[in-house]
Order: structure tokens, then sequence, then C-alpha cells
């Protein structure tokens, strides 16, 4: 299950009311209301084309909403457009680096337009993070020659040249081989450890979502359907849960007498597994009973845990089910 | 607005066309052929011993302020004089047209089409200062050029001519002076101010530079109406055109600032 944060606290860092934005007759997000916790990596989670590139580039004052609005540390992202995107790092669908320019000339650009106006502040920093991301030996290269994975690394670090309060990381692992896609999501996992960065993390990838975010918002065809933290998504598509046993030996009167009880709805066996999935209607109040079954038939448990549904199957369920009331 | 941010787009923008060759070719090109070829072609290519008829009826199509200041002066000098001093200025108002049109048009619409652009948009500098300072990483390279090239030509005009004219040197006059340092930065400022608008709204640099090319139509047409004899470039016309183009320069950068949206360029991302 995802990272976990304080779900009390009451600072909105991000906070969004009925955003809408319209193509011409074409509504790319529909009415989408979320709000982003101080420190929080805060996910939207969405098949290609479901409005997360879009609800970004409005949170980063590129587009301007159709309806509703929108505000950032408490600033209105229409009205104050210029000071949203002075306390924003954005990392955009595309890496967006200048390839004729290497990556030190990148980052030198970045950091001043961003208020580093200070030269040897602009140094330092500009320093640090090209260490910090591994890429200080080829800070003279062109970032024409760098690998993907490489410019994804330094598009991050020019999101955080002036160490944002809010990073704004659109599809960050998009197109990436498995082992950059790690070094990216332990990158920004570092981030959030550092924990003065707000992350809205925009993904279609769901491993994404799982390790690096708090909380997600599922969107669709631009409208929301569900917001939560991994846990609760997973536990809202069961409709009953499912407690799973493992015993040393299963014979037939255990499976029995896990039958018998009231609160049991299905049991399912695997004898050569020697384990039992059984379906109930409380999760709290049941096992414990079925505990006692087990014990009572002669029945040596191994362990005992309650099975969730994975993301993928949440996620797909509640993509292709609707609307869901939060 | 802040100046500085103007300035530091114009620095980046600076660094990245001078490693692109798509860019400087076409920038060094032209200024090299009108300043260096044309001149020692027309002086140093054999006399083809114009007769004194053909030089009369090449003057007879001239205007009377040109013909009385070329009277007394042998056929070669009349000819050099006439294409070098007269007929070629208008030619120079393509240098700073094309450098501007080629660099403007790379400003938005190339940054487009290398998907750099959100991140740009997405900095804290206002869309004057982004405005600004993509109109200044035009003006300033084109006019560099543009004086440059008027430096070259003048000395290779001079130097070549020098005998010619019994030891006067015919470049710079006053009507060059008014054309290079007066029209030629208007001339500059207004394809700038048009191209930039244009190249934030197309998808590609080819598509934001075709469509600039129209701007060279007018600069044709000076040049046109000065051989027929319909136009004679003096101080007068010259100050005429300056202020014709300042008002479309004017002109252009208000549209071009009104109509700059972040949206907008966004919107036609190819």
């Amino acid at each position: 299950m995802g990272p976990t944060i304080d779900t009390e606290n009451p600072m909105p860092t991000i906070e969004t009311g009925g955003l809408t934005k319209r193509f011409g007759s074409f509504t790319a997000v529909d009415h989408v209301s979320f709000s982003v916790r101080d420190g929080e990596v805060f996910g939207l989670l969405g098949p290609n084309g479901a409005g997360k590139t879009t609800t970004i580039r409005m949170l980063a004052c590129l587009l301007a909403p159709t309806e509703g609005t929108a505000t950032v540390r408490g600033l209105n992202i229409g009205k104050d457009s210029l000071k949203v995107r002075e306390m924003v790092g954005i990392l955009t669908e595309n890496p967006s680096l200048y390839e004729r320019l290497t990556a030190h000339e990148n980052m030198d650009f970045f950091a001043e337009a961003y208020g580093i106006s200070d030269r040897t502040k602009r140094s330092h920093r500009v320093k640090e993070l090209l260490e910090f991301f591994e890429l200080w030996d080829r800070r003279d290269d062109r970032v024409a020659k760098f690998s993907k994975g490489m410019k994804q690394k330094l598009a991050i670090a020019r999101a955080i040249v002036h160490n944002p309060p809010i990073v704004y990381l659109d599809e960050p692992t998009s197109g990436l081989d498995p082992e950059s896609a790690k070094t990216i999501r332990d990158l920004i996992q570092g981030l959030s450890r550092q924990g003065n960065h707000s992350i809205l993390l925009c993904t279609h990838r769901l491993e994404d979502a799982e390790k690096l975010c708090h909380r997600v918002m599922i969107i669709n065809k631009g409208k929301s359907i569900v917001t939560g933290t991994i846990e609760e998504l997973t536990t809202r598509v069961q409709t009953h849960p499912i407690v799973q046993v493992a015993l040393a030996k299963l014979d037939q009167g255990i499976v029995d007498s896990v039958k018998e009880s009231d609160s049991v709805r299905e049991v399912a066996a695997d004898t050569a597994q020697g384990t039992l999935t059984i379906t109930v209607d409380d999760y709290e109040s049941s096992t414990p009973t079925i505990v006692k079954r087990i014990v009572a038939a002669d029945g040596r448990i191994l362990s005992v845990n309650r099975v969730r549904p994975s993301l993928e199957e949440a996620y797909l369920k509640l993509v292709r089910g609707g609307p869901v009331e939060n | 607005m802040r100046i500085r941010r103007a300035f530091l787009v114009f620095r980046k923008d600076w660094r990245e066309i001078r490693r692109n060759w798509q860019v400087i070719l076409p920038i060094i090109i032209v200024p090299v052929a009108l300043s260096v070829v044309f001149p020692s072609f027309i002086v140093l290519v054999p006399d083809g011993g114009e007769s004194s008829e053909g030089t009369a009826a090449l003057l007879g199509s001239l205007p009377s302020e040109l013909r009385a200041e070329l009277s007394g002066l042998p056929s070669r000098a009349v000819v050099i004089y006439i294409f070098l001093v007269y007929l070629l200025a208008p030619f120079f108002l393509i240098i700073p047209l094309l450098a501007s049109t080629v660099i403007a048009a790379d400003s938005f619409a190339g940054e487009k089409e290398r998907r750099t652009i959100e991140a740009l948009l997405a900095m804290p500098i206002s869309d004057s200062e982004l405005f600004l300072g993509k109109v200044l990483v035009s003006f300033v390279p084109s006019m560099i050029v543009t004086w440059s090239s008027f430096a070259i030509y003048t000395a290779i005009t001079d130097v070549l001519s020098f005998s010619t004219f019994n030891g006067r040197l015919i470049l710079p006059n006053l009507v060059w002076i008014l054309f290079i340092f007066g029209l030629a930065p208007l001339v500059a400022l207004s394809s700038i101010g048009l191209t930039v608008t244009i190249s934030a709204r197309v998808k590609g640099f080819r598509e934001a530079q075709q469509i600039s090319t129209i701007l060279l139509v007018p600069i044709l047409g000076l040049f046109f109406g000065q051989l027929s004899g319909a136009v004679f470039l003096g101080p007068v016309v010259i100050g005429l055109l300056a202020g014709g183009f300042a008002l479309v320069a004017a002109i252009v950068f208000e549209i071009g600032v009104r109509l700059f949206r972040r949206e907008e360029i966004l919107a036609r991302l190819a």
C-alpha cells in the first residue's frame, strides 16, 4: 500500500472547486474538485486523455479554466498567475529541455528565470542538483546527447531548481525502461521524504501511484471518479471483505466447520497450498470466530490476512464503473 | 515589465541560435553575397566597353537629381555608381528583413516544434517580457549583421572603386546612412513584430517563415520602382518610408502583444 501522511492536517496547498475546461464543444475537465495537503504526494490517476494534463496546465496557469476555481497556497490561479508560477515547479509531459544547450546552461537559465538572480547562489544550487541527480559529470554535454532517462532526471532537477513548495509532475516515468523508471520513482520518493514539497503527480502507471502517492484521484473522461488513499480505493471496490488463512494442513473437516459460521458467505479451499479464502460480511467481527472454528477443528494456523483487490483491479473497476460517491 | 527577464530570454535564445545552422546559414549567406560578391563583381568584371549611348539610356530612366550628380563622370564610373550606390541600396533592406524573419520565425514556432515551449510558458515571466525577449533576439543579431555588412560593403566598394573615382570615396553617403541606420531598424522591427505574432500562432518554424516571406514584396517593389525611375530614394522618400515602417511596427507590436496568449500558443502545439 502507498505511503501515509497526516490526513488531519487542515492546510490545503492546492484546492480546486468545480474546475472545468472546455475546448469548443469538447469538455476536457468536467467539474473536478480536490485538495492537496501540505507535504502530500497526490496522484491524478487515469487513462490517456482523461484530463490529467489539462488539469495540471490549469493549475500551472498555462490554461484558463472555463468554469470553477482553483487556489495554490491561497492564491487564485487566474488573478495571481505570476505569483503562482513562482512557487510551482513543473515537469511537463515532454522534458521541455533545450537540446542545443548543455545540462548546466539549461539549469542556469531556469534557475535565473525562477528568481535565483545571485550568480554564486545559482551556481551552488545547480551544482547541488546535478550532483544529486548524478549528472554533474555530464554538465557540459549538450542535452541532445542525453538518454531519455537522463533527460527526465534533468527535467525534474529543473522543476525543483528554485526549491518550490509545490511540484507538478506530469507522467514522470512515461516511456522509460523499468530501471530508469525505478530511478525516477526513487528520486520522487526522496523529494517527498524531504517533506518540503507538495507533489501533484499525474500518471496512468498504477505502480507509480501505488508506490508514491499518499492519496489519489481517479479521473476519466474529464470527470473525477473517486478520491482517497490506495487502501480506501481498493476497499471501496470490494463488496465483501475477504480473509485468507494459511494452514499447516487443510482437511474437509476444517472447511466444513468454517462454512457453518453465520458471517461466512463463501469459502474457497486450496488443499494443495493449505489455504482458505473466505468471503465474510465483516472482517473485524468474523475473523475471531473463523480462527476459533479452525482451532477447534484441530487446524494449525500459519497466518491470517485480509485480502484486498490490487490497485489495478480497483482502478479498472472504478474507471469502467463511472462516478462513485466519496 | 522586468527588462532583466526579457534579456534572460534573449541570452538563452541567442545561445541556441548560435548553434543552429538552419538559422545561421541564411543569415550569413545573403549578407556575404550582397556585401562582398556584388561589389567585387561589378567593379572587377572587365569593362564591357559601355557605349556613351548605352550609358545615356541607363541615365535616361533615372531621376533628374541623380543625373545631375553623375554628369561629367566617365561611362564606367557612372555604371559602377548607379549599381553600387543607387540600385543596390534597397537590397540591403533584405538583410535585416531576412535575418530577423528567420530568427523570429524560430522564436515561438521553433520552440513548439522542439517541444520546449511548455516549460518556457510556465516560467514566472509576463507575456510582455517574453514577447520583448523574443523580439530582442531577432532584432539585435539582425542589426549586427546589417551594420557589419554595410561596413564591409562600404570598405570593399571604396577600395575597389578608388582609382575609378580618382580617389573619391563614394560610400557612405547621406542616403545610405539614413537607409542603414534609420530605415533598416524600422523594417526589421516591422518584420519581427509580424513574424513573432505569426510564429506564436502557427505550428512550425517553416510555416512561420513561409508566411513571413510576404514581407519581401514591398522591398522588391522599392527596387523595381527605383529601377524604373518611379521612385527616387532621397532623404525625403526615406523619411516617408521610415515614418510608414514606424507606423507598421507600432501597429504589429500592439496587435502582437494583444494576440499573445499562452493558451493560444499551447493550443497550437503540433
